[in-house]
């Protein structure tokens, strides 16, 4: 036995007029199940002299006299429909030509049996009108303690600049047959050159004070060689801690826990983290005590 | 909804060769929109041209490729390579009035390396032509970055370059600022003041759920590039000895139609990341996995990305096809994800640890000496990926995946086949090192193609570099130098039968373990098609007096400067970049001064020079 579900009828004021649509729909609802709880006029919804609570039906249905073509229905309903709708809700009679709005508003479609809209269990891009995640998207979520912190998403309205006093019109003359092969001058004849710096701007303050050593490909001062030798020196390190050989392909579960960690209290944390001479580096951050995934490192084969 | 996130007043335009210009393009695109400036972000390539006539104010970042040559994207669209119509090939119309541009109010930014002769020439050549020829006003003067800190704006500082940028990063801010102090939303007009740092600015377009099922089909297509093309893989074929340290593949495919190329064009491959390199994402992100096979849309307009739009739309395939998670991460990602670190079940120090990874990723983000997230990615190439693993506190909102997950670019290749032949042969070195990182470092599209097998599909376009089409370079020598596998564009040359006297200038590690094509190449000498001179740099006993290829020249520096000077002999360098070009350059210099009969070295060195300007010296490096 399933409990009855409890629905929503929307009306077009043209139906009002046509008593006995209103009584199919409603006999039509109950024989799939569903209960009729309410049932508003569409325009009082919209102009908000009637508000729906949250989460309240199981399924919404529009009755109206127009053509499924030409009917039209206001968008803005369209969050408020997803908000009364229970997770999982259906929504009968919003036409495919809303199919933007509906997915924006996490709708999904299903065309199998009547045409309907669900109200998408999966988590949803975040709706054009909220202007943050934090908002509306989260206040349906059951309040359990929560794991993470809101984002705020911000759609920004950018500058419209002013029409300005400058007139290019008489220029547009130069722009045509753009396709046109034309006679270019020389590029060569473009650079004279200098290394002339009264030309630039030279800078003030390099933040960058340290530069970055870097062997060349083709190196022959023997920077390369000291890069190498650090490299071997780290893998050497790693060695001490991870003894799998490189032939396992399989997942193996290896635990940190009995290593020794470094008084840092950092080696766990991840190279971004660690101090350097550090025998973790190069190596995922983990959880001490947990097993590490030997795929994520292991060499390919 | 009214929105007015382009806008043609401002524009920020790039042309990127690895990716450094681009990022701080995008850093300071951010910058702009936080403080609610619209404007318009493109590579120079695929800004519309006639849009400079509604921009007033143009930010140029721009680097310089080995020849002293604006970089590609700046040369042409990324979709397709009509060169014709970007807004560099107009701008340097003959016919163009002096006060073209006087409307324009033009800032420039050049990377450069002054390793390199051409030391920023092409912000130089921008920057001549934009503001002395076309008069478009400069409210300060340019700024040129050179990674050596010997020239340029940070000559003699020890400042890395981004210090330039940031220097110019403020004085475009103050600039704006100074500008356009207040703004109108609503009609009213109020203060402009920068969004508060943790707010995350939506995209334009985001991505929704379509339907609620799963997709469960492999095949994928690309929508939205005409010009992309699915080869059917030949051959691919490890050339290096099993016990060399590197492989190299003699990589064959057989295009989609006929196409017409030559030597020294090039291919562009569109690579993917493997499955298991999406699963991991995906384990990383378990928020994304119930949504990971549903069929998406975009909330706006879908995005233009160069090799088409992979359909059909799901998380997935986003994330094999189009989303760079093995890339190692730069500051505009750290930029835009680290108000996303807010999960903290799954650390073990719970709030505690959630806001120091909190502040780490803010940190990389935003600090301007930019050197701990050089010591913590660039240097050891940590990935994308890898970054997800040590900070499990960020919760990355799938919706935004296009807006802060960095895009996969084609790689391009030298072609080695012969002109216009239907099977297009590739020689690619398979890039693999150790850093401190436990796992391999593997390149992208060479592990890609690495993988591939005969009859596998592959995308690609064709680049004609238009190289070696003059009709009179038969009767005139060729002097090819080409280490390692700088070989690949010269075997389509040697195909090409271009010229009747060519001399190749071959360097290897080992004679037995890494000649390339050592059979061919012998043949063709005992043939006379080319003459060969080789040399192996750690092989003693094969090698014996020869270790570069510049010994080898220098030994034959009389013959070299004959052929030169009186033959008007055409030099075509290629191989990795860094000191190897260099070196080259300097024997070549100094074979013109001793053997040239110059009067003096000067001379010697201004012929030189005419030869690059003369296109007789090219070089492709990288």
């Amino acid at each position: 036995m399933t409990d009855t579900e409890l629905g929503l009828l929307l009306i077009h004021p043209a139906v009002t007029t046509e008593p006995e649509l209103l009584a199919k729909a409603v006999e039509e609802a109950a024989a799939s199940g569903v209960q009729i709880a309410d049932q508003f006029l569409i325009t009082k919804i919209n102009d908000k002299s009637v508000t729906v609570e949250n989460e309240k039906y199981d399924a919404i249905y529009y009755l109206t006299p127009e053509e499924n073509d030409s009917i039209k229905f206001p968008v803005t309903l369209i969050p408020v429909l997803a908000d009364a709708l229970k997770s999982n809700g259906r929504l009968y009679g919003l036409p495919d030509t809303y199919r933007l709005d509906a997915l924006i508003n996490g709708f999904t479609t299903v065309s199998e049996g009547k045409y309907h809209w669900i109200k998408s269990p999966v988590p949803q891009a975040v709706p054009l009108k909220a202007k943050s995640l934090g908002g509306g998207a989260a206040k349906k979520l059951p309040s359990f303690k929560r794991a993470s912190q809101p984002v705020q998403i911000t759609q920004d309205v950018e500058d419209e600049y002013e029409d300005d006093t400058i007139n290019t019109k008489d220029k547009t003359k130069f722009f045509t047959n753009l396709h046109t092969a034309t006679e270019l001058i020389d590029e060569e004849d473009l650079v004279i050159n200098s290394n002339d710096p009264t030309g630039i701007t030279m800078i003030t303050c390099g933040k960058t004070k340290t530069r970055r050593k870097k062997a060349c490909k083709d190196c022959t001062c023997g920077m390369k060689e000291q890069e190498q030798q650090e490299i071997d020196q780290v893998r050497n390190n790693q060695e001490t801690i991870v003894k799998f050989s490189d032939q396992e392909l399989t997942e193996i579960d290896f635990t940190i826990e009995g290593k020794k960690l470094g008084g840092c209290n950092s080696c766990s944390l991840g190279d971004a983290f660690r101090c350097s001479g550090c025998p973790y580096l190069g190596l995922p951050a983990f959880k001490p005590g947990q097993k590490i995934n030997i795929g994520s490192i292991l060499d390919d084969i | 909804m009214v929105k007015a996130r382009i806008s043609k007043r401002i524009a920020i335009l790039y042309g990127s060769e690895t990716g450094n210009a681009q990022d701080f393009a995008f850093i300071l695109s951010h910058k702009l929109h936080r403080l609610h400036f619209a404007h318009t972000l493109s590579s120079l390539g695929d800004y519309n041209t006639l849009d400079i006539l509604d921009c007033r104010h143009l930010f140029i970042i721009c680097s310089t490729t080995g020849q002293g040559e604006l970089p590609r994207n700046a040369l042409e669209a990324s979709h397709g390579n009509n060169r014709s119509s970007t807004l560099w090939s107009f701008l340097r119309r003959k016919d163009l009035p002096s006060d073209l541009l006087n409307h324009v109010s033009v800032s420039f930014l050049g990377l450069g390396d002054s390793s390199y002769p051409k030391f920023n020439y092409a912000i130089r050549k921008l920057h001549e032509r934009i503001v002395n020829q076309l008069g478009a006003k400069e409210p300060y003067k340019r700024l040129e970055a050179d990674e050596q800190c010997m020239l340029g704006s940070n000559k003699n500082t020890g400042a890395g370059i981004e210090s330039v940028y940031f220097e110019f990063e403020k004085k475009a801010l103050d600039n704006l600022c100074a500008t356009y102090p207040t703004r109108k939303v609503n009609g009213e007009i109020i203060k402009r003041e920068e969004l508060p740092a943790d707010v995350y600015l939506r995209p334009d377009s985001s991505l929704l759920i379509e339907r609620d099922d799963n997709i469960q089909s492999n095949s994928v297509s690309f929508k939205g590039d005409e010009f992309v093309r699915v080869g059917s893989v030949e051959r691919n074929q490890r050339i290096t000895h099993a016990e060399h340290f590197q492989d190299v593949r003699q990589f064959i495919f057989k295009g989609a139609e006929a196409h017409e190329y030559g030597p020294g064009d090039t291919v562009s491959i569109f690579p993917c990341n493997t499955d298991q390199s999406v699963q991991q994402f995906l384990e990383l992100q378990p928020h994304w996995k119930p949504v990971a096979d549903k069929p998406l849309i975009f909330s706006d307009r879908a995005p233009s990305i160069e090799g088409g739009l992979v359909q059909p739309l799901t998380l997935r395939n986003l994330l094999k096809y189009h989303c760079d998670i093995m890339s190692i991460p730069r500051a505009s990602f750290f930029k835009k994800v680290w108000t996303f670190a807010t999960d903290m079940s799954r650390l073990e120090r719970g709030l505690e640890q959630m806001n120091q990874q909190r502040e780490k990723l803010q940190q990389f983000g935003a600090d301007e000496d930019m050197q701990d997230l050089f010591d913590y990615c660039n240097r050891p190439r940590r990935s994308l990926l890898e970054v997800l693993q040590d900070f499990m506190s960020l919760r990355l909102p799938w919706e935004f995946a296009l807006d802060f997950l960095p895009a996969i670019k084609p790689r391009y290749f030298s072609i080695s086949s012969g002109p216009n032949c239907s099977s297009i042969e590739l020689t690619v070195a398979i890039v693999r090192y150790k850093t401190i990182l436990r796992k391999i470092r593997k390149g992208l599209c060479t592990d890609f193609i690495a993988n591939l097998s005969p009859g596998d599909q592959l995308r690609y376009k064709i680049q004609n570099n238009h190289l070696f089409e003059n009709e009179q370079l038969r009767d005139r020598p060729m002097i090819l130098i080409s280490p390692g596998v700088g070989i690949a564009p010269m075997m389509s040359l040697i195909r090409a039968e271009i010229s009747n006297q060519i001399m190749l200038f071959f360097g290897n590690r080992f004679m037995e373990k890494d000649f390339l094509y050592k059979d061919l190449l012998q043949k063709w000498e005992e043939t006379n098609r080319i003459t060969l001179f080789s040399c192996f740099s750690r092989d003693r006993e094969n090698s014996p007096e020869f270790k570069y290829v510049q010994d080898r020249l220098w030994a034959i520096g009389n013959t070299i400067a004959r052929l030169l000077v009186e033959k008007d002999a055409i030099i075509y360098l290629c191989g990795s970049s860094g000191k190897m070009p260099t070196q080259v350059r300097i024997t070549l210099l100094e074979i013109l001064k001793k053997w040239g009969n110059f009067e003096t070295d000067t001379a010697a060195c201004d012929y030189l020079k005419l030869l690059e300007k003369n296109d007789r010296y090219l070089q492709e490096t990288w």
